[in-house]
């Protein structure tokens, strides 16, 4: 009975919270095939029956010349940059958090925890005013409106949350591990990239999603680093946001944008259900 | 044999193409024909800028957005040039033309922005050329959009758009008998489009919270832009003008030019901002948060009664397939019966309201000085505005170009083009034309740092209409910042740019 | 050791300190400019920036707001993510599927789904008020009364970040070890106690780090403002990230906006450091 119960409510939590995490996307749906018509005659969700559907919400995202936005060159340029910064971040993101984990740094008073708060504390800081110093540091390198550029900054934005996560899950490891690995006559260096690599996939891999996901949807740095030859995700979908507020393109933009993300997060998933890091090794 | 071949059958073509640019009507591009002139589509087709790069930012699409990118396409292929357009939300614009600016980076050959930052960004600008200043496109401009593209005697902007504020009203209502009959019976007025702001107010009441279109939805009386950093400070300029500016005081609307002492909590202004308060009552719900797209969805899209901000809202009703097309019509802005008289410190009452229209800021272009192409980016702006191309982008709504010349205050135009009522189309006219007319005007304040007055102004403004403090008090607050901010950028400096701006209200030129 | 131990870490410090050392010094520089539309560059002014910050009761009080709505949101993600990763921990139908949906809000582009929001929440348009009144009730002022555009602002944070909590607390949940719980189990523990005494405590410095971080981001919560409220009503909402927003770029007075950066960036820093270790000794006496 109360076993019943429990699952009763288990499955009534997941519905509501489900149904709070879809609704949006939704809404979003119906909207991007609406046009002004549609929408100023107040809230309306079924097509045909209560509006007259429309294409162009998506029409204008693969539009050239002036009536629309072109956002495949934006989509694989996003890509590159996410990609490449997420990749540099999590390398080394991955070696300075296992070093956080197992040896013990000093430097005057300055400990580990200080360290990796160092890490973090870079994320602190609003970035409007970090824009004017990274756009002189990148005009001094000649790295404007680029793609390197812009992967150079985001390593900044990226790199600490990497390594934040990953002292979490190196914590987790049991240093029995490294011991076994020493023992058997590895160095640490040798230790870490046969041993613990491997065993702490499950933390790369949220470590490399959360990379992803922050690198994918920044916006502002994206904004004002760039001028007219490169172009991000973010910045050519609110290339559309005029006087009016197209809701409709903006609904279809924001469906398109999550689409490679989600695919990503099945792969996630994957891994972190196999990889019961701590089962592996017992 | 076949290098032969290959080079004959290239020559071939090249022959070919270059009679069919002789033979040229350039309908293909969606104007009606070309219009002769120094910028016309014949003109740009034999200059060859092939193998050279512009580089354009402007506003989102499609307002402003979308003609900068379907003309400059145009441009690349008459000319040869490669043109490379970005396109910006309008809060992001500025820092994005500045932060270059600042450091020295030339980003952009060719910018469009709000003709409101002409004082902050005058100094980065490339002067029009005297050339460009005597083609017919540009003669016929008129004096007010010279006006707002002169930085003391120098045309730094090149007018593209002609904006300002009116009033829009739903015809179906106004001069709808039972309607009148009804608003007559239960208030004992008579129905009749507000020429003040008092009596604006009182008609959005009545028409506040109940349906009067019979479409089973509840409507509203007014729909004003009223989100903080939406551009809210516009639409509270067009409340306070006719109590402010009292048509035989000169010397400055937002500041007394010989003292340069802030206006903005003197009488006339709290009085405008108590109006703005109280109309509060006859916003639809979340009135309080409407930016300008949500105005122009509420009026265009038949939910409330008045409105008054920029073109787009009554373009948007214009639409085709609108369900209030031809229900709608302009007039001028109200007016005030009293006005406060800064130079007596009294209200001076006046038979007939006093207007002051507003001539709000809208979408100007230029060019950067530290642009390596300003001949092909002078002859981009030109071939943008030229009579041909304003007369096709006049006529779609969602582009954002309104009347700038004289040439476009003909009804007829409106009429046969876009096929809206005659009665509409002389009103429309007629309201904006008037404007020109005006003797009694105000223009934004064109000074270095209007962005930390105008933020600053809407700060105080949104505290009083969210009741967290009187009109009176937020104003003396706003004031206190204007002050602090003279003191910041240098008190010459601040009057220096005003003068500009007082010598185009008292019509000194 | 000693080199083994920097192989690890220097790569790492180095290039993050590369990259943002200059950008860092210059903003503290900066603050002590006059930097503004009109005089871009760097001349001396001495303190005046912060004299004038510290009584610029806007920035105090947006401080204020800042930290009530980033420790309401922060602390509604993670219980609402504690308990979703408790409920999709072991065996639940669906599971993948589940999962990956409950993950998918962080993956929008925060700027884009907050227009989205902003459409849904509009109060007359909007899909909200059109079900509240379905239910018969009165429509709901979202986004135009202080306690309502608070709350509205706090509800789309919570939709888009309570996945994070949720991911790193499920990864931390599937990475425990399974000897307490058969411990657990031997002693005759039922559900509750279990998590009480084995669960919780063993989430406890997973659960400190991600509070941690989710304040760090939270705390930064702009464009969820700017786009639902701007700040308002009156200035109801105003944070102080956002009102570095108005005071940098709209205003664009970089001086100004570097020092008050800059006093943001000390304030956190202090108060993080305190939570830090208030969290850590909570749990160690655990």
């Amino acid at each position: 009975m109360m076993r019943t119960t429990y699952l009763l409510l288990k499955y009534t939590a997941i519905l509501i919270w489900s149904s709070f995490v879809v609704l949006p996307f939704l809404w979003a749906l119906t909207t991007s095939f609406k046009t002004a018509h549609g929408i100023t005659s107040g809230a309306t969700y079924i097509p045909w029956l209560q509006y007259e559907p429309s294409l162009e919400g998506w029409k204008v995202l693969v539009r050239t010349g002036g009536a629309g936005i072109n956002i495949v060159q934006p989509y694989i340029s996003s890509m590159v940059v996410t990609v490449g910064a997420s990749l540099i971040s999590l390398a080394l993101g991955t070696l300075a958090a296992y070093g956080l984990s197992r040896f013990t740094y000093r430097l005057g008073f300055i400990k580990n925890s200080d360290i990796r708060f160092f890490f973090i504390s870079q994320r602190i800081m609003p970035p409007i005013v970090l824009a004017i110093p990274f756009f002189l540091m990148l005009q001094y390198f000649g790295l404007l409106d680029s793609i390197i550029g812009l992967i150079i900054v985001y390593i900044a934005l990226l790199l600490p949350i990497a390594t934040w996560v990953m002292v979490d899950f190196f914590n987790n490891i049991l240093r029995e591990i490294d011991e076994m690995a020493t023992i058997d006559g590895c160095n640490p260096i040798g230790a870490f990239f046969r041993v613990i690599l491997p065993n702490s996939l499950p933390g790369i891999v949220v470590a490399g999603l959360f990379c992803l996901i922050f690198g994918w949807n920044d916006f502002f740095f994206a904004f004002i680093l760039t001028f007219t030859k490169t172009q991000l995700l973010p910045v050519a979908v609110v290339a559309l946001n005029s006087s009016v507020t197209p809701w409709w393109s903006l609904s279809a933009s924001a469906l398109v944008s999550v689409a490679p993300l989600v695919i990503i997060a099945f792969v996630v998933e994957r891994f972190l259900s196999s990889g019961n890091m701590a089962g592996a090794i017992r | 044999m076949k290098r032969y071949l290959l080079a004959s059958i290239l020559s071939i073509v090249l022959v070919a193409s270059s009679f069919g640019v002789q033979a040229q009507d350039y309908s293909k591009y969606g104007i009606g024909a070309d219009i002769p002139g120094a910028c016309s589509y014949k003109s740009i087709d034999a200059k060859d800028y092939s193998g050279r790069t512009l580089n354009i930012i402007t506003h989102a699409v499609p307002v402003m957005g979308e003609p900068t990118a379907l003309h400059a396409k145009q441009f690349e292929e008459l000319t040869g040039a490669k043109v490379n357009v970005v396109h910006v939300p309008f809060g992001d614009l500025f820092q994005r033309i500045m932060i270059p600016f600042q450091t020295g980076q030339a980003a952009y050959d060719v910018l469009f922005y709000g003709s409101l930052w002409i004082g902050d960004l005058h100094a980065y600008l490339e002067p029009v050329p005297a050339a460009y200043q005597q083609v017919s496109g540009m003669k016929d401009v008129t004096v007010n959009y010279k006006g707002v593209a002169t930085w003391g005697d120098t045309m730094v902007q090149y007018p593209v758009d002609g904006d300002r504020h009116y009033l829009k009203y739903r015809t179906d209502i106004f001069d709808n008998p039972k309607m009148k009959e009804r608003y007559k019976k239960e208030t004992g007025k008579t129905l009749k489009v507000p020429t003040t702001w008092e009596e604006y107010n009182e008609i959005a009441k009545y028409f506040s919270g109940w349906d009067w279109d019979g479409d089973k939805e509840l409507n509203y009386g007014s729909a004003e832009v009223a989100k903080r950093d939406d551009l809210m400070f516009s639409a509270f300029i067009s409340r306070v003008a006719p109590y402010a500016k009292h048509p035989d005081v000169k010397g400055g609307f937002f500041f007394d030019l010989e003292t340069m002492k802030p206006l903005v909590n003197t009488p006339g202004w709290v009085r405008g901002l108590e109006l703005f308060v109280a109309a509060q009552k006859s916003f639809p719900p979340g009135g309080n948060n409407f930016g300008l797209g949500d105005e122009i969805f509420s009026f265009g899209g038949g939910q409330t009664l008045m409105s008054y901000s920029w073109d787009d809202a009554f373009i948007q009703a214009m639409q085709s397939g609108s369900r209030i097309r031809n229900k709608v019509a302009a007039a001028p802005l109200p007016g005030a019966l009293e006005v406060w008289n800064r130079k007596t410190g009294k209200w001076d009452k006046f038979k007939t309201p006093n207007l002051a229209p507003y001539i709000t800021w809208g979408w100007t272009s230029a060019v950067s000085k530290l642009s390596t192409n300003k001949d092909m980016a002078f002859d981009y702006l030109c071939f943008f505005s030229n009579e041909a191309n304003t007369a096709h982008d006049l006529q779609i709504g969602r582009f954002g170009v309104n009347p700038f010349r004289k040439a476009h205050f003909d009804a007829k135009f409106w009429i046969e083009k876009l096929g809206w009522e005659e009665k509409i189309a002389k009103t429309y006219v007629k309201t904006l034309s008037d404007m020109d007319l005006s003797k009694n005007r105000v223009f934004d304040l064109r000074v270095p740092g209007v962005g930390q007055f105008m933020s600053s102004l809407a700060a105080g403004v949104s505290k009083a209409l969210a009741g967290q403090e009187t009109p009176q008090k937020a104003l003396d607050g706003v004031a206190e910042e204007w002050r602090q901010i003279v003191d910041r950028i240098g008190k010459e400096k601040v009057r220096e740019a005003y003068k500009n701006v007082v010598a185009l209200e008292d019509n000194l030129r | 050791m000693l080199k083994y131990k920097h192989f690890f870490l220097l790569p790492g410090l180095i290039v993050l300190v590369a990259i943002i050392i200059f950008p860092l010094l210059f903003t503290i520089r900066v603050s002590f400019s006059s930097w503004d539309v009109v005089k871009p560059g760097l001349d001396w002014l001495g303190g005046k920036n912060y004299e004038r910050l510290f009584v610029d009761l806007r920035f105090w009080e947006a401080l204020f707001k800042l930290s009530l709505m980033a420790a309401g949101s922060v602390l509604i993600q993670y219980l609402i993510g504690f308990s979703l990763a408790l409920l999709v921990w072991r065996d639940v139908i669906m599971k993948r599927f589940i999962r990956v949906l409950f993950l998918v809000p962080m993956m929008t582009t925060p700027v884009i789904m907050t227009v989205i929001w902003r459409t849904i929440l509009h109060e007359s348009l909007g899909p909200a008020n059109d079900i509240v009144r379905m239910f018969g009730f009165e429509h709901l002022t979202w986004l135009s009364t202080s306690g309502m555009a608070m709350f509205s602002v706090i509800l789309v944070e919570v939709w888009q970040w309570t996945p994070f909590m949720f991911l790193l607390l499920l990864a931390g949940l599937l990475s425990l070890p399974k000897e307490p719980y058969m411990a657990a189990a031997i002693d005759g523990a039922g559900p509750l106690r279990t998590f009480f005494s084995v669960t919780f405590p063993l989430m406890a410095p997973i659960s400190a780090g991600a509070i941690l971080i989710r304040l760090i981001e939270a705390s930064k919560m702009m464009e969820t403002v700017y786009v639902l409220t701007s700040g308002g009503p009156g200035t109801a909402t105003e944070t102080a990230s956002y009102y570095i927003y108005i005071r940098g770029l709209r205003d664009y007075q970089i001086g100004y906006a570097a020092s008050l950066s800059f006093t943001y960036l000390i304030v956190m820093i202090i108060s993080l450091t305190i939570i830090a270790k208030v969290m850590t000794r909570k749990i160690i006496r655990d």
